[in-house]
């Protein structure tokens, strides 16, 4: 294919997809003319363009899209419901036209006499104005082919279409309407040259509709990847220097400029492989759009942090899971209009595509107003599926109940319909999500909505990885795998780590936890190298305990060193099919580390995967089961009383000076960076202290809802394991208590915490004037 | 007169005399043997580097270096040959290959030769499978035997095929 093809597909791509989003738009502002002449451009830059390229098939299509346009863009019709499902039935042929291109570099055979004929008669619905300028327009585009590679000859005139002085410039595909002058400068230009350089100019100069992307480039992923590359190999020449320099005193002021240098090079590289997630984002309004009506619902798309950026590919793969997301929520989530109203909720539902950064993570939410998930269905419905015994579904909590949507052959759709119910659809987010290093959460409450989050990571070239030691050399491991890390001095080596036949076990807060131990896996049979147990329990073990593709293991090394930003290097072929590493990586210190994969290492080892690991084990021994079942509490004490706090809800425990707190009215609240934290002192540990500001006291930081509270306490005890009670006689699930240490122990209510003051207005002014009248 | 034509595979051809066809082989060291390579096929030579070991990996492969902003796997001429590996540093022979390139490990990086193609010989037939497969023939030049070893046939991808 040619480089003029070539531009021009993308071009068209770009110009369509422009299209597909200001069509949806139009539906809403039916008479906003800015949007039907960025239609109107779209699909006259392709017709223009087709004309010498010599795509008939694609230039009569157009064609009559143009005619079509021009009405409404020139208010002679106004777009409708019918209109609009036309126009994009246009875009999708021409798309299909394009695909066909770029894969033969011929437009096909196909018969488009039917489309460009309902394309013709939605322009009569208002006969007689309609027609008379369908001539016109015609009119006009039949003197532009007359004269095909050299169109601008025609901009000049048409003193009747004043306000659309570019219609006709072909070769200025995406020029404004509102820019005469530069359309003007431009015309002579291209009419001066010889006829047959006019095709290529349509590729070069464009004339963009905003000042910003005039200032824009289009450049060759290959070459940023290569630039990424020798970015990665300056940073380590950098790091050699630094080492090399770190005597020299002359020379350390030029290293450090070099250090600076090469820090914002690096960052620069980066920036610019990243793309907005509008760039995904834009797709949906036109999924939604047809998903809804093919499915009969109301929905309204709500869209947040669209110009939030991520790595070109790193958008790419999650361009899939986050469409079967999408469906999900539609055909699963939000429920029709009737049964919404019947619920009390509007009938439309709300459809919330959200993207931000959380330090070097992305995490796009999608979420709905919809049915939620219920839980018994899931049981049932897993249960049904043969994924998960009955004894054990029975007893598994909530959030457990959840993660079952993940496994692959769980649907709950009633019926099987094109858009999702084939079982297909959680788990491959879950998969693919994972396979560029991101995680998927999912929150759910019944009758109020479901919230599925996806965690990206900025970007796959340099990712944070953890350095383990093991076999007297590196490998680096990905943070994002990693969930804690376990130091195990060498006294407590022989009795920390458990044998059950030769397979090793921790106990890790009380449940069992697989462990791998690296050296092993990686030379097996060559006892000279892995150490022997009585050889590890002279020395120092960890355990990071991974999560990888929903299986828990931990993985015993050697040492640990300092997490590193590390560059991802490719393997080669036959290093990569040892299954065992995702790539190679260079270390500041110039050595060479592989990047172990945790999936890989828990196939393996033979890790199961959690659900059924835990379906297993609860066969085996079903009565441990409660032990296992039971959830985790932070055991805190407050002048003597014990209690509990969900551990699942903790964020972090601080030690401060009473001076710390302050108060606004009564409330005794602690500014933590810059953020205000109410502290609840039901325990009257703020009390007790007497005003002392020397007095040390515990504040446990804790999520609830989409807030944070603080729980003032004396000591932090231990964590444990609490079982639920039940009254007697009535099996009722007794709320607010749990048995922890064979003791019953009342669990902190975080929801119970107030809200500040100005927490639902959050008016800056009523903060002020809460503060003033402070300082108790 | 005489006129020296390069053409595009690096062979000279002198066209003095009957035409004999003078190639360029690098000549490097493994155990007691010499061993070429025809220099069109090397992009570089590092020197004195200490390959990182890849557990589980194919007996052949003699770990990974660094080479240019990418991570090299190299092959082990000693391993590949049965010779006893010994640690410490190598001296890499950066090659290309038809999968892309790849490092091969030597004891020692000597000299370029001239040869001459008449002086060629392929494979003797009493040499072992593994060798055979691994030579292209041997140069009989005055100090000794030059043994070739074919580029594309230490390619890792078809010695890992090879193996599997």
């Amino acid at each position: 294919m040619d480089e003029l093809t070539r531009e021009f597909l993308i071009e068209s791509q770009e110009g369509l997809d422009r299209m597909e989003r200001c069509l949806t738009d139009l539906e809403e502002r039916p008479h906003d003319t800015e949007l039907l002449g960025e239609i109107f451009r779209s699909v006259h830059t392709i017709k223009g363009t087709t004309g010498f390229l010599g795509f008939k098939r694609l230039e009569r299509l157009a064609h009559a899209g143009e005619n079509l346009l021009g009405l409404l863009r020139d208010g002679k019709l106004s777009a409708n419901q019918v209109i609009i499902t036309g126009l994009l039935h246009l875009m999708d042929a021409l798309r299909g036209i394009l695909k066909t291109i770029e894969a033969d570099s011929n437009e096909g055979e196909g018969e488009d006499a039917e489309l460009i004929g309902r394309l013709h008669d939605l322009q009569h619905p208002e006969a007689a104005v309609a027609s008379l300028n369908a001539k016109a327009a015609v009119g006009n585009s039949a003197q532009a082919k007359a004269a095909p590679p050299a169109p601008p000859m025609v901009h000049q005139t048409r003193p009747s279409l004043p306000a659309i002085p570019d219609a006709e410039t072909a070769p200025a595909p995406k020029a404004p309407a509102n820019r005469p002058a530069q359309i003007e400068a431009k015309g002579p230009a291209i009419e001066s040259k010889p006829l047959a350089d006019a095709p290529a100019d349509p590729g070069k100069p464009k004339v963009m509709t905003t000042a910003a992307s005039d200032s824009t480039l289009r450049v060759d992923v290959m070459l940023l990847n290569r630039m990424m590359n020798l970015v990665g190999e300056l940073v380590l020449t950098r790091n050699q220097i630094l080492q090399a320099t770190s005597l020299d005193p002359n020379l350390t002021l030029l290293s450090r400029r070099l250090d600076m240098v090469t820090a914002d090079l690096r960052e620069s590289v980066m920036k610019a492989r990243m793309q907005p997630v509008s760039n995904v984002f834009s797709k949906f309004p036109r999924i939604i759009r047809d998903l809804s009506q093919a499915l009969n619902r109301k929905v309204r798309l709500v869209m947040e942090g669209q110009e939030t950026e991520l790595d070109k590919s790193l958008l790419e793969a999650i361009k899939d899971p986050l469409t079967h997301a999408v469906r999900n929520s539609l055909d699963h989530g939000i429920e029709p209009p009737d049964v919404r109203i019947a619920a009390g909720k509007d009938p439309e539902g709300t459809l919330k595509l959200r993207a931000y950064q959380e330090s070097s993570h992305v995490i796009i939410e999608v979420s709905d107003d919809g049915a939620g998930i219920r839980v018994e269905r899931v049981r049932a419905k897993a249960i049904e599926r043969g994924l998960i015994a009955a004894e054990r579904a029975a007893q598994m909590a909530e959030r457990e109940l959840l993660q079952l949507i993940f496994l692959p052959g769980f649907s709950t759709a009633e019926a099987v319909t094109n858009v999702s119910g084939r079982g297909v659809g959680m788990d491959v987010v879950r998969t693919n999500v994972e396979k560029i290093g991101g995680k998927v959460e999912i929150d759910s409450r019944p009758g109020k909505g479901t919230t599925l989050r996806l965690r990206i990571p900025l970007t796959l070239a340099i990712i944070p990885a953890l350095i383990v030691r093991s076999l007297n050399q590196s490998f680096a491991l990905p943070q994002g795998a990693l969930s804690e890390l376990v130091h195990i001095p060498p006294e407590r080596v022989s009795t920390a780590i458990e044998y059950m036949e030769g397979t090793p076990l921790y106990r890790l807060r009380g449940q069992l936890l697989p462990l791998i131990f690296l050296d092993r896996l990686l030379s097996p049979g060559s006892a000279s190298t892995s150490l022997t147990s009585e050889a590890r329990a002279e020395r120092d073990n960890f355990i990071a305990v991974l999560d990888a593709d929903g299986r828990r293991f931990g993985l015993v090394v050697d040492g640990l060193a300092d997490p590193e930003e590390i560059v991802v290097k490719p393997l080669s072929g036959v290093l990569k099919s040892i299954g065992l590493y995702s790539g190679a990586t260079v270390l500041g210190s110039g050595d060479l580390a592989l990047i172990l994969d945790p999936g890989s290492i828990a196939s393996r080892a033979g890790v199961a995967m959690r659900a059924q690991e835990e379906e297993q084990a609860g066969i085996v021994q079903e009565e441990a089961e409660t032990d296992v079942m039971a959830s985790r509490y932070l055991l805190v004490e407050a002048l003597e009383r014990r209690a509990a706090v969900p551990l699942g809800d903790v964020l972090r425990i601080e030690r401060i000076p009473l001076s710390r707190i302050e108060y606004i009215g009564y409330r005794p609240v602690l500014n933590f960076e810059g953020q205000l934290l109410p502290v609840e002192d039901s325990g009257g540990v703020l009390a007790a202290a007497g005003g002392n500001p020397e007095a040390q006291l515990t504040v446990v930081v804790c999520r609830e809802g989409n807030r944070h509270v603080g729980i003032a306490v004396s000591h932090v005890l231990d964590v444990a394991a609490g079982s639920e009670l039940f009254e007697a006689g009535s099996q009722h699930h007794a709320s607010g208590v749990t048995l922890l240490k064979d003791h019953v122990t009342g669990i902190v209510d975080l929801a119970a915490v107030p809200p500040l003051p100005f927490g639902s207005h959050g008016e800056a002014s009523q903060l002020n004037e809460w503060t003033t009248e402070t300082v108790a | 007169m005489t006129t020296n034509t390069r053409t595009a595979t690096g062979l000279t051809l002198r066209k003095d005399g009957p035409s004999t066809v003078i190639l360029e082989m690098c000549s490097v060291r493994v155990g007691q043997t010499l061993f070429g390579i025809p220099i069109t096929h090397i992009l570089e030579i590092v020197g004195g580097t200490i390959p990182q070991a890849v557990p589980l990996a194919p007996d052949f492969v003699g770990g990974l270096v660094h080479y240019r902003g990418d991570v090299l796997t190299t092959v082990s001429l000693r391993q590949l040959l049965g010779l006893p590996v010994i640690g410490g540093k190598y001296d890499i022979l950066v090659l290309e290959s038809a999968s892309g390139s790849f490092g091969l490990l030597v004891d020692s990086v000597g000299e370029v030769l001239t040869v001459s193609a008449s002086d060629h010989e392929p494979n003797p037939s009493i040499l072992d499978e593994r060798r055979r497969t691994l030579f292209a023939g041997a140069y009989k030049l005055k100090q000794g035997l030059l043994v070739m070893l074919d580029p594309e046939r230490l390619d890792p991808v078809r010695l890992g095929a090879a193996a599997a």
